[in-house]
């Protein structure tokens, strides 16, 4: 019998500062973990505690996985504290996949916020590694200065030349600087005018990550302007301790996130007064 | 079934024997409780076979408050669980592993240390005797004697037990000693029957005030905005006793911290009702209220473990009941719920 609790020992390859409190780790497990676009992993520093995190890597490469972290407490600075060729553990993969078939000839909108971007990230990478089999993606993201935009080449400008026909950007910062040359605005603008480039709102479906409150009035904006219920994902963060529907920690009325989630479509927690906190 | 009978005597004779070779663990009194107690076969007489459930649930048995359950990239070893003889586990008790067993031995995941512990209990049940003012399992449909998941069951007429056999495990047992085991005589199966209509009727009689047209499932279903909620949980001062004593109360947190060799990850016993449970990264929290946590711990017991299992996961062993600092009945709680739903109705 395998012991789930058990993590698997992990080197840092390389650890990338994306922002001010974010960081991108490479990492290589001694045995290799696979996991699908949507699911989770649980990372151990050694000693001080776990922590859930979705990675930001493509599904598709296999030996490496790459984590990018937001300092926010007890483990997340022990993290960003780490360097190159130091040791933590790794459990997983966890969690529901996104299922892809679903959304084949579809027309797809990702709405990411903050640090959000990260699980968008392997979800993007998915679908381009499949994009003929999509109608079209169109990728909005808001951070809240230019300095906060997460993987900030690639959203500016590297990913803009992957698939031009196909695959479309919407970037916002809510505050600009003097080098500042985009848009500024909450990332609920992004979604203005959005039939200029979804032919059918109907059809489409959204995957919205980011902090709780631009979750919700996402959601609401979409909801407005007519994204079926059950064609919103959205990603619930809840605590989380064991990660594998034993614990309890991340219930969530009859769910357990972990174990039914992390990611929902709104139709199914609609109805749970508290989904936004 | 096949019953058998054991006399007083020679069930101590039988103790005895299985005490050579496994540890044994029966319930003794202790002030208002009776406690599982490790017992030597020299030390029989007080121990409490009847009576009622012991305040410690099998729980501590199976998931200890606290174990470790990783260590620096080398799991412990779970296969080395010694095996124990639990005497005097009652129905409700027993009902409580199935809730169990569906969380730690069923799913995509397997707790280890949970299924070889559970492996290797033997569990020599017994009915109850006296219950208690906290005892509702009839209102739950669980029956105060001992009907399934037992290996033997031990049920006091005079001058010794009836026996039931139900496992393999329990077969073997009796197998090993049929010297002591004889055939009942005349009578002796009629009296367990009578203790046992008795035993029912007497905690009908108990709960008569709860006796509900609809059941705690569907009285608590769609409560969760109930107003009776805030009323009910005033008295509750998040102590998470009730979590600590439950027997289906199964979350936990795993702790990491530096051990011996390094770090070392124990899982240790959690509870819904304190404040930080659910609380996130950056301090939001779905259920910073007392009255929100209180409302989700029943409303995981009778909606939310239904709906997935299709199991209440509450036994009606009134241990919540007997240690809350709060005096909260939860049986006056699932009342206050319903009184105000049939007001607003
Ligand atoms: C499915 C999912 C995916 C996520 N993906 C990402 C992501 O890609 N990027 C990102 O930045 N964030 C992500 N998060 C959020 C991230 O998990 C939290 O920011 C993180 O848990 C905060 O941990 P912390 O210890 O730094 O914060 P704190 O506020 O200090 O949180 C304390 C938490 O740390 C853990 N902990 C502390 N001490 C110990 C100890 N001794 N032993 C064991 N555990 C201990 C416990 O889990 C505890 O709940 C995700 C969350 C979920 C649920
Ligand atoms: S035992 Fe009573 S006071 Fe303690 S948390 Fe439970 S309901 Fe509240
Ligand atoms: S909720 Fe109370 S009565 Fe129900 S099983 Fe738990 S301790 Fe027993
Ligand atoms: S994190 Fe433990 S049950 Fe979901």
């Amino acid at each position: 019998m395998e012991n789930p609790y058990q993590p698997i020992k992990t080197k840092i390859q390389e650890v990338t500062r994306e922002t001010p409190n974010i960081k991108t780790f490479v990492l290589e497990p001694e045995e290799p973990l696979h996991f699908k676009a949507g699911q989770f992993i649980q990372l151990t520093v050694p000693e001080l505690g776990e922590a859930p995190f979705t990675p930001s890597s493509s599904p598709y490469e296999k030996e490496k996985i790459k984590v990018t972290i937001m300092e926010t407490g007890t483990v997340t600075s022990a993290l960003h504290s780490l360097t190159p060729g130091g040791v933590v553990g790794i459990r997983g993969p966890y969690g529901k996949e996104y299922s892809l078939s679903d959304f084949e000839d579809k027309e797809i909108l990702i709405v990411g916020g903050g640090v959000g971007l990260a699980p968008l990230r392997s979800l993007f990478f998915a679908l381009v590694h499949d994009i003929e089999k999509y109608k079209r993606v169109l990728f909005c993201y808001g951070a809240k200065t230019p300095s906060d935009i997460v993987y900030k080449n690639a959203v500016l400008q590297d990913w803009h030349k992957i698939n031009p026909e196909r695959i479309h950007f919407r970037i916002t910062v809510d505050e600009g600087d003097e080098n500042w040359k985009g848009k500024v605005g909450l990332v609920t603008y992004t979604l203005d005018n959005l039939n200029e480039e979804i032919e059918s709102i109907e059809e489409s479906v959204a995957v919205v990550c980011g902090p709780p409150i631009m979750m919700k009035f996402v959601t609401m904006k979409l909801l407005d302007i007519g994204y079926k219920w059950n064609n919103i994902f959205l990603s619930m963060e809840k605590n989380m301790s064991c990660g594998i529907g034993k614990c309890g920690h991340c219930q969530m009325g009859k769910f357990l996130v972990c174990r039914d989630g992390p990611v929902f479509t709104y139709d199914k927690i609609k109805d749970f007064p508290t989904i936004w906190d | 079934m096949e019953n058998l009978f054991i006399t007083q005597t020679d069930f101590s004779s039988l103790m005895r024997k299985l005490n050579e070779k496994s540890p044994l663990y029966a319930p003794r009194r202790k002030g208002d409780f009776l406690f599982y107690e490790r017992v030597r076969s020299d030390s029989l007489d007080d121990i409490a076979l009847g009576e009622i459930r012991p305040i410690q649930s099998l729980k501590s048995f199976l998931i200890p408050p606290q174990e470790t359950v990783s260590q620096y990239f080398a799991s412990p070893s779970f296969s080395n669980k010694e095996e124990k003889i639990i005497l005097g586990a009652k129905s409700c008790d027993l009902e409580s592993l199935k809730i169990l067993d569906s969380v730690y031995s069923d799913g995509d995941f397997k707790d280890p240390f949970y299924i070889e512990a559970r492996k290797n209990i033997i569990l020599i049940s017994s009915d109850c005797t006296v219950p208690a003012k906290t005892c509702f399992c009839v209102l739950l449909n669980v029956s105060p004697y001992p009907k399934e998941g037992f290996d033997l069951n031990l049920s006091p007429i005079k001058g010794g037990f009836i026996v039931e056999i139900w496992s393999d495990k329990g077969k073997s047992i009796v197998e090993g000693s049929k010297e002591l085991f004889r055939e009942p005589e005349e009578g002796q199966i009629e009296e367990r029957d009578k203790n046992r209509a008795n035993l029912v009727n007497r905690v009908k009689e108990i709960n008569r005030d709860f006796d509900f047209e609809e059941s705690f499932r569907e009285i608590i279903k769609d409560s969760l905005d109930s107003p009776a909620w805030e009323e009910v949980a005033e008295p509750c001062v998040d102590c998470a006793g009730c979590n600590h004593i439950c027997p289906t109360c199964r979350c936990f947190l795993l702790f990491d911290k530096k051990g011996k060799k390094g770090f070392e990850r124990i899982r240790l016993w959690d509870g819904c009702l304190y404040t930080g449970f659910a609380r996130v990264a950056a301090g939001a929290n779905p259920r910073s209220k007392l009255s929100q946590r209180f409302a989700n711990r029943l409303l995981c017991k009778f909606d939310f473990f239904p709906e997935n299992m299709g199991l209440d996961a509450c036994t009606g062993c009134g241990r919540c009941i007997s240690v809350c600092i709060g005096k909260i009945d939860m049986r006056e709680a699932v009342k206050k719920v319903r009184t105000k739903s049939l007001s607003d109705s």
